[in-house]
């Protein structure tokens, strides 16, 4: 006996088939879209990547209930050299009633302990370049459904053969998810991922301008400490940015080392002749140091100089003016 | 009447408190983050900023944290990160859970095997 489907089944079943192809294939080039950076990975390992590399020694603090910032920070903090544990985070990145952690603020966190918080380019290849200098990434994935299920976790490493990344997550000491599937959870935070740094190193991917702006908020936090470190080591990768010069100088005119302070300047002076804000601090400096006469000058010029500053300049120029007596502040005046 | 003595008792040691490290700030210098980030008038983002972080400083206060906190804690930002946060907390991604991972993800999964290995 020959079971021979009636034409009407088999035409069914057929096209059940080519429907089923018709959707993988349709599901295929849709999650290609939905990782546009997988895919061009895919075509081969950036120059400079080793194949595969996985940070081990990095520690592991599984999460309690709703914390994953602050395990995830611990994560990174420990890396960085900072001792603390996830509990010690939990007051300065949880928010009771949001039961989660703000990106803003794993940013800010990082900072109250005297290190240097870097949000990286939304670049997967970026992602892997830290891991391969020996830095664990933070990155905020979503893997709920909808809008709520965001996640913080922690890439330690990668294995570029099978197409794996390897993460701290949650109560995962070793999480290991397929590239494409970070993509698509990572995507939808846009592509959010930061790292943690001593004041005397680099991130790999740094761009000289972000990095600046990191370590300028360090020091706008009071660690003159840390951020005078911080940009000692950034004038040593770039000796010509003169911000930075200002920023050292800065640092140091907050520890009172008012003398270094000056030479930073005036050498900062001799690059930039124009520059307000090198005038206008170096004036200060100079004056501080009890030197007005040699100090106004400088100021004068500041003035002089004019732009978003010079409210400032116009200030600590009558100040100075004031310092040295009346006699000729009102004559010289610059309008 | 009691409460709302209370409040703007609170909110004026809030003010107080943030404003402290302004005052502390180096009379004279310029600072490096007002030139890291250009702003066309240096006093008049002070002032808005300063008024934005009263503001976010509260506002972490109703989710949950005390005074102190709230403001150490805006303290440790900068003024983008301040501006960032004032008035959209409650639509920010707050990461919490690991649970949950889905279907999809690993029909996303398979996907990228495929992809990862055709290549």
């Amino acid at each position: 006996m020959d079971l021979v489907p009636p034409l009407a089944i088999r035409f069914v079943l057929d096209n059940a088939r080519f429907a089923a192809g018709v959707f993988i294939l349709a599901a295929l080039s849709g999650c290609a879209s939905l990782m546009p950076q997988t895919m061009e990975l895919a075509k081969g390992l950036p120059p400079g990547l080793p194949d595969k590399v996985e940070l081990t020694e990095t520690p592991f603090f599984s999460q309690q209930r709703y914390q994953c910032g602050p395990a995830a920070l611990a994560t990174v903090l420990n890396t960085a050299g900072v001792k603390v544990t996830d509990e010690d985070l939990v007051p300065e990145v949880y928010l009771p009633t949001r039961e989660g952690s703000l990106q803003v603020e794993m940013l800010a966190a990082a900072r109250r302990h005297g290190l240097i918080s870097y949000q990286l380019a939304p670049r997967f290849e970026d992602v892997l370049r830290e891991i391969a200098a020996g830095t664990p990434v933070v990155v905020l994935q979503n893997l709920g459904m909808f809008s709520s299920g965001w996640h913080y976790a922690v890439a330690i490493g990668y294995d570029y053969e099978k197409g794996t990344l390897v993460l701290r997550s949650g109560t995962q000491e070793r999480d290991v998810m397929p590239f494409g599937v970070h993509e698509v959870v990572w995507l939808r935070g846009g592509y959010w991922a930061m790292v943690v740094m001593p004041p005397d190193k680099i991130p790999a991917t740094a761009d000289e301008n972000r990095w600046l702006a990191s370590v300028a908020a360090l020091e706008r936090i009071g660690d003159a400490r840390n951020s005078r470190t911080a940009y000692r080591t950034f004038l040593g990768r770039w000796p010509e940015n003169v911000n930075a010069s200002i920023g050292l100088a800065n640092a140091h005119h907050s520890l009172g080392e008012l003398k270094d302070a000056e030479a930073v300047l005036r050498k900062a002076e001799s690059r930039a002749p124009d520059s307000v804000v090198v005038l206008n601090n170096l004036a200060q400096t100079l004056s501080d140091l009890g030197r007005d006469q040699e100090a106004l000058p400088f100021a004068e010029r500041a003035v002089a100089a004019g732009g978003p500053f010079a409210g400032a300049a116009q200030k600590t120029r009558d100040a100075i003016a004031q310092k040295l007596g009346s006699k000729g502040a009102g004559v010289q005046r610059l309008q | 009447m009691r409460s709302s003595w209370t409040r703007m008792l609170c909110r004026l040691l809030m003010v107080l408190m943030i404003w402290t490290p302004f005052q502390l700030a180096q009379a004279g210098m310029i600072g490096t983050d007002q030139l890291v980030v250009a702003s066309a008038n240096a006093d008049r983002t002070t002032v808005l900023e300063f008024l934005g972080r009263a503001d976010v400083a509260n506002q972490l206060q109703s989710f949950g944290l005390d005074a102190k906190s709230a403001t150490d804690r805006v303290a440790a930002m900068t003024d983008q990160e301040v501006q960032m946060l004032a008035g959209k907390i409650n639509s920010m991604p707050a990461g919490a859970d690991s649970t949950g991972i889905i279907l999809l993800l690993i029909i996303v999964g398979v996907a990228v095997w495929w992809i990862w290995f055709r290549r």
